[in-house]
């Protein structure tokens, strides 16, 4: 289920906030428990814990006293927002470099890219 | 109501050998604690003596701040599940478990809600079991106890790897429907290592690491790559293992690599893996690791 | 038993142990009671009955209660701690446990001579007591009959003692068997001190003590009997209390 280089709680983060951007996760939308979580993907709760203490401080979710926590209205905005903001630097880049390296060319990636516009729309 | 856990400059000894050395280990209440070692690190002298099976040859063993040895409020809300289990083989395996009713915390219903879903014969004595069956009745008997510390000393050996699995699960619901505190003993540390929020390292008789699983987990990588730029990116580094196949390197080291160190890795071409908690375990232990 | 208190709990452990051990050891029980009466009979077709078969019974049974009294002990002592007890109640609970089986040992062997008189009385047999090689003491009455046999509650306590202090000391450690040195002469000693049979045992050993004790009365017998159980029962105790649960082998 997890892999081993990064942290299992990061891990848990990581996969809430990727189902806030594809939606499964809707604005002011609960999320499961601590320990739901914990017997879901069989780990420590206080793993769960520590991933849900990371989102409540980026903002992410919302902790309602006695009831759970929520999925932040402006969640998905600031996700989607910092995803641009490391889109080019974090995944292009590295991307680019590795093509390179196979000897494609920078024109044909951008032949590339338009031809999908095309195709997406 | 968990117990915390406390050992302050223990030393234990039979006869000639010095089974703990200078051990000082606290273990905070209402976690699980995983307790690794190698076979003969001292693991089990150490659980012997927070169950007050044992004395300790110098030094103190508290849990919930109170003295342990012969601590009747204390040990009635300890239990100690050894392999194959402290029973009387000759008897049944329902009175073995009717035993556990000496104390006022055990939970008899349960016990045997267990025993039907791990399909273990009340009838039957327990010298008629199998070793995977009788290593089942033991967990059994840990987990109804309903005690505040419970530990398990290399439990699972006996049993096969579908039992292990559904043992490590029933633990965890006991563990979150009612808080307390759990320490796991084993050397099958990949299986229980999400379980985890703590993990101790004994060794020779002393605590080596004792940590939360995260910075156990962050705490070594693999790089490989051409082996002159993974010399010069180790440099400086703790180095736990190395291997060599041609012109490839492959290096473990015991610390993360941060952010700067990552790029000039990708830029030389070599590549980071992660170290399981296993293999570093492995390394750490290792009597040939110089510095250990 | 339901989930004790823990106040109560070395109590009712130890009258736990009673009723358990009864129901498992009537089976063997009631054998001694049929073989004491029906060896007699069988060996009457060829002799006559000269000694008390129930005699025999009585004192291979001060026997079986130190071998329990051990056995126990060096079974149950990790069983016990290994459910939360501590050895303190443990000790208690085996002498709750000691004192019933003792005195419950002690009545039956009592009934059993009374009951024996009645028989061997209406058969004309002889019911006497084998003392040394060729002594013989014999019973002529219900009054002898129960004055021999009064003091057996006794020394079935100072058997269940001497076999938990032997108990204890070899599961307290390996060389413990060599207790046997000096509680197998003190016990047969204090046996034979207050008991007109004279105790079991290796007949050198048993000659020796007797010489000690001839002189002795019942009573100074009766309370050398009580020092020793006394002076047993603490050193049993001390033991326990100090005994580290063995390693389990591998």
């Amino acid at each position: 289920m997890f892999d081993d280089g990064t942290p299992i709680y990061r891990q848990i983060a990581d996969q809430i906030k990727a189902e806030i951007l594809n939606g499964s996760l809707e604005p002011g939308g609960k999320v499961m428990s601590t320990n739901q979580y914990a017997s879901f993907f069989q780990i420590n709760p206080a793993t769960a814990q520590k991933a849900f203490r990371e989102l409540v401080d980026e903002g992410v979710l919302y902790k309602q006293r006695g009831v759970g926590m929520f999925v932040a209205d402006d969640a998905r905005d600031r996700l989607a927002g910092e995803f641009r903001a490391r889109f080019f630097d974090d995944v292009l880049k590295p991307l680019i470099h590795e093509a390179r390296q196979a000897g494609i060319s920078l024109s044909d990636i951008i032949d590339y890219l338009k031809a999908q516009e095309g195709a997406l729309k | 109501m968990s117990f915390s856990v406390s050992l302050r400059d223990v030393t234990l000894t039979y006869g000639d050998t010095e089974a703990l050395s200078d051990v000082d280990l606290t273990l905070a209440a209402g976690k699980i604690h995983g307790l690794l070692g190698r076979n003969g690190a001292g693991k089990t002298s150490l659980l012997s003596l927070l169950a007050a099976f044992r004395k300790p040859t110098g030094g103190e063993v508290l849990v919930d701040g109170r003295p342990v040895w012969e601590n009747v409020d204390v040990v009635s809300r300890i239990a100690l599940v050894r392999e194959g289990g402290d029973f009387d083989d000759t008897d049944t395996v329902k009175s073995t478990i009717e035993t556990g009713e000496l104390r006022p915390s055990f939970d008899l219903e349960y016990a045997h809600k267990l025993a039907q879903r791990f399909e273990v014969p009340l009838d039957k004595k327990v010298n008629q079991l199998s070793r995977g069956k009788r290593s089942v009745l033991a967990a059994i008997c840990g987990l109804a106890a309903r005690a505040e510390l419970t530990m398990f000393d290399e439990v699972h050996l006996g049993m096969d790897a579908p039992t292990r699995d559904a043992f490590y699960k029933e633990l965890l619901a006991e563990y979150m429907d009612r808080p307390h505190t759990v320490i796991l003993s084993t050397h099958l540390i990949d299986e229980v290592a999400n379980y985890l929020e703590e993990v101790v390292i004994v060794d020779s008789g002393r605590v080596l690491r004792h940590d939360d699983v995260e910075a156990f987990q962050g705490m070594g990588a693999t790089l490989t790559g051409p082996a002159d730029a993974v010399d010069a990116l180790a440099a400086g580094l703790e180095v736990l293992a190395e291997q060599r196949l041609g012109g490839t390197k492959s290096v473990t080291v015991g610390s993360a690599l941060d952010a700067s160190a990552r790029e000039r890795a990708a830029a030389a071409g070599i590549e980071i893996g992660p170290v399981g908690l296993q293999d570093l375990f492995i390394h750490l232990t290792n009597p040939d690791r110089t510095g250990a | 038993m339901s989930n004790s208190t823990l106040a109560g709990r070395r109590y009712s452990l130890g009258l736990g142990l009673f009723t358990e051990s009864v129901k498992f050891f009537a089976g063997w029980i009631l054998a001694a009671i049929v073989l004491a009466v029906v060896v007699p009979f069988i060996v009457s077709q060829w002799n006559s009955i000269e000694i008390s078969a129930w005699a025999v019974a009585a004192n291979v049974g001060k026997y079986l209660v130190a071998i329990i009294a051990g056995g126990y002990i060096y079974t149950l002592l990790p069983i016990t701690v290994a459910q939360g007890m501590t050895r303190r109640e443990y000790a208690t609970s085996m002498g709750v446990f000691g004192l019933l089986w003792s005195l419950m040992i002690g009545a039956l062997a009592v009934a059993g001579f009374l009951g024996e008189r009645a028989l061997y009385g209406a058969l004309d047999w002889t019911q006497a007591i084998q003392q040394g090689d060729d002594v013989q003491l014999a019973i002529g009455s219900f009054g002898d009959a129960l004055e021999f046999a009064a003091v057996y509650p006794l020394a079935y306590l100072l058997y269940f003692t001497a076999g938990a202090v032997i108990g204890a000391a070899i599961y307290r450690s390996d060389g413990g068997w060599l207790v046997l040195v000096p509680v197998i002469p003190v016990t047969l000693l204090a046996d034979d001190a207050m008991t007109a049979g004279g105790p079991w045992g290796p007949g050198w050993l048993v000659r020796f003590v007797s010489g000690a004790t001839d002189t002795w009365s019942v009573w100074v017998g009766v309370a050398v009997t009580l020092v020793v159980i006394v002076t047993g029962a603490l050193i049993a105790r001390r033991i326990i209390i100090d005994s580290p649960i063995r390693p389990k082998q591998a």
